[in-house]
């Protein structure tokens, strides 16, 4: 049990780690692969009990997302108070379909039969809004948003444990279940307004994100940033003032959290999306408006997605004119994976694992 | 409450409808919900405002010996079984008897650092195995290693019927179980969770006070 009390308000005042570990994710950049979520998938939730699991998901906005609707669960906090949530269920997360393998691979039925869900047709799943989005032809418009644990500064998942069984590490910021405390209560899940709190039906406690912290301890970038090959998952320590977390955030503020109204303070950044310009009637570009509307992406991002949108498209305007642009360069990750991961950057193929290490990893 | 000694096998008082359990005086008892202010989680204590606590108003409570065995059974009326945790959302019904490990402990606090509490717990979705745990405090519930709580369940028409029993003299517990000696005396509160009303942990009914449970000679 984590007696350090950091994540959580004492005398009226939260109790920050020394150092916060964040992501910034480039969402110009994400093109929807699920590289990430299968990455965080086949290390992390691949045993019995874990077949909902997906600490790592890439949806299209707008959308419904995974679990489903889970915008309007609750949770969180709401000036400086609990807001009670929502418990999503098996069905809105989208439950782990079984195909018929069997029949089409080694069947001899390869021809005719077709692989398939199997049992009741699934109502929903982590990704089933793929690719619709929103707006009208010719305006239509959407982005995908990867998303993770925020691995917050204010988590609500840990004030809501009633056993101190969630912690978050002074030394990285990293929130973690310890699951020898943990009782499958779900007050956290319920708690979490982003919803990335999963319940392991065999093991009975729940689960999720843990930033790859048996990786980051040995200088490797989780699985997530790792893999992906937008290369658009940029894992630092926020107040690395070298680093490109630091820089994104705090000196050029375009990379800004998602919906922090919820009260969480969490630790991944977004670079909210730009998209081709809107076409008028006549089928001309018509820059009046911009195609994704500011209201939706405010929705998500807060007010400051305004000046973070107008600081990306000064600095494309002035590269566009010949100049040279450190925030775009930033962004474009010349050399990876130094610039994307600074700290991070060994390779996990050159990593040596005891024995100790295995268990404590599995 | 007197916890008579009879003549009966272990398998026989296990069963909460045999018929060694007709003769058992039934004493019914009160519960209440936990009162939110001692909840250790600020978000229970606002998610839960308003909220009934406590679904579960009374239960039926006999108990026998056989001079080996202590055997408590229970009796309460729920519309629902809730046996499994079928979903994300849904949580079992369950039951416990507490007792404070070293004579005396406070009851709303799960007992304290210096005076810990012993519950036996039954989860519908548990099985025969019960639980042993120790409790310093609110919200510092262990499971011990092992346990030698036994329960047997059982819900028709709308009612669970429910035995807790276990050794009356646990030795290789001394200091994780409640030792319980015919002719002597022990404090003991029941608490019951209703799962149908997302009653976990310390969202649950139980006896206000301490109760006082002679074990017959």
């Amino acid at each position: 049990m984590a007696e350090d009390n950091v994540g959580r308000i004492v005398g009226g005042k939260l109790v920050r780690p020394k150092r916060q570990l964040a992501m910034v994710f480039d969402l110009n950049k994400c093109l929807g692969c699920q590289t990430c979520t299968i990455a965080c998938k086949t290390l992390w939730t691949r045993e019995e009990g874990m077949e909902h699991m997906w600490w790592a998901t890439v949806n299209t906005m707008p959308g419904r997302g995974t679990p489903r609707d889970w915008e309007k669960m609750g949770g969180g906090f709401v000036k400086g108070a609990s807001r009670a949530g929502k418990l999503p269920t098996n069905e809105e997360f989208g439950e782990a379909w079984q195909f018929n393998y069997d029949e089409v691979f080694y069947g001899g039925k390869g021809n005719e039969a077709h692989l398939a869900p199997q049992g009741k047709p699934p109502t929903w799943g982590p990704n089933w809004d793929e690719d619709q989005g929103g707006g009208e032809y010719p305006n239509a418009y959407y982005f995908y948003l990867p998303r993770i644990c925020n691995h917050c500064t204010h988590p609500a998942c840990l004030e809501a444990c009633p056993r101190r069984a969630i912690y978050k590490r002074a030394e990285d910021g990293i929130v973690l279940i310890d699951e020898n405390r943990c009782k499958g209560y779900r007050f956290c899940m319920e708690a979490c307004p982003y919803k990335k709190i999963y319940f392991n039906h065999v093991r009975a406690v729940s689960q999720k994100c843990i930033f790859c912290f048996p990786r980051v301890e040995k200088g490797v970038a989780p699985a997530c940033s790792r893999q992906c090959p937008g290369r658009l998952r940029f894992v630092g320590y926020l107040d690395d003032e070298k680093g490109p977390i630091h820089k994104l955030v705090k000196q050029w503020k375009v990379a800004v959290p998602l919906h922090e109204e919820y009260g969480t303070d969490p630790n991944v950044y977004y670079v909210p999306p730009l998209a081709p310009p809107r076409l008028d009637a006549n089928g001309n570009v018509d820059e009046t408006k911009p195609r994704i509307p500011a209201d939706y992406l405010r929705s998500l991002f807060g007010p400051a997605v305004d000046r973070a949108l107008d600081t990306l498209k000064a600095e494309m305007a002035k590269t566009r004119a010949g100049g040279k642009s450190e925030i775009l360069d930033t962004l474009i990750v010349y050399s990876w994976p130094k610039d994307i991961f600074p700290d991070f950057a060994k390779d996990p193929a050159t990593l040596e694992w005891t024995s100790a290490e295995t268990a404590k990893k599995a | 409450m007197l916890v008579k000694k009879v003549q009966a096998s272990r398998d026989a008082l296990l069963d909460p409808e045999a018929g060694e359990w007709k003769g058992a005086a039934t004493e019914v008892i009160a519960l209440k919900g936990t009162p939110l202010t001692l909840q250790p989680s600020p978000y229970v204590k606002a998610a839960w405002k308003g909220r009934e606590i406590g679904k579960v108003k009374s239960v039926r409570v006999s108990s026998l010996h056989n001079g080996e065995d202590v055997f408590f059974r229970f009796a309460w009326a729920d519309p629902n079984d809730n046996d499994r945790i079928s979903d994300q959302n849904v949580f079992p019904d369950g039951a416990a008897l507490l007792f404070p490990l070293n004579g005396d402990a406070p009851l709303q606090t799960m007992g304290s650092k210096t005076q810990p509490v012993n519950a036996w717990y039954w989860r519908a979705d548990f099985g025969e195995q019960g639980k042993n745990n120790v409790a310093e405090g609110l919200g510092t519930t262990r499971l011990t290693a092992g346990s030698h709580v036994v329960c047997r369940a059982s819900w028709r028409g709308g009612t669970w019927q429910l035995v807790i029993a276990r050794p009356l003299a646990v030795p290789d517990q001394a200091s994780e179980a409640v030792q319980l000696r015919p002719g002597s005396a022990v404090k003991m509160a029941i608490a019951i969770w209703e799962g149908s009303n997302g009653e976990r942990a310390g969202v649950k009914a139980f006896s206000k006070q301490w109760r006082r449970v002679e074990i017959e000679a």
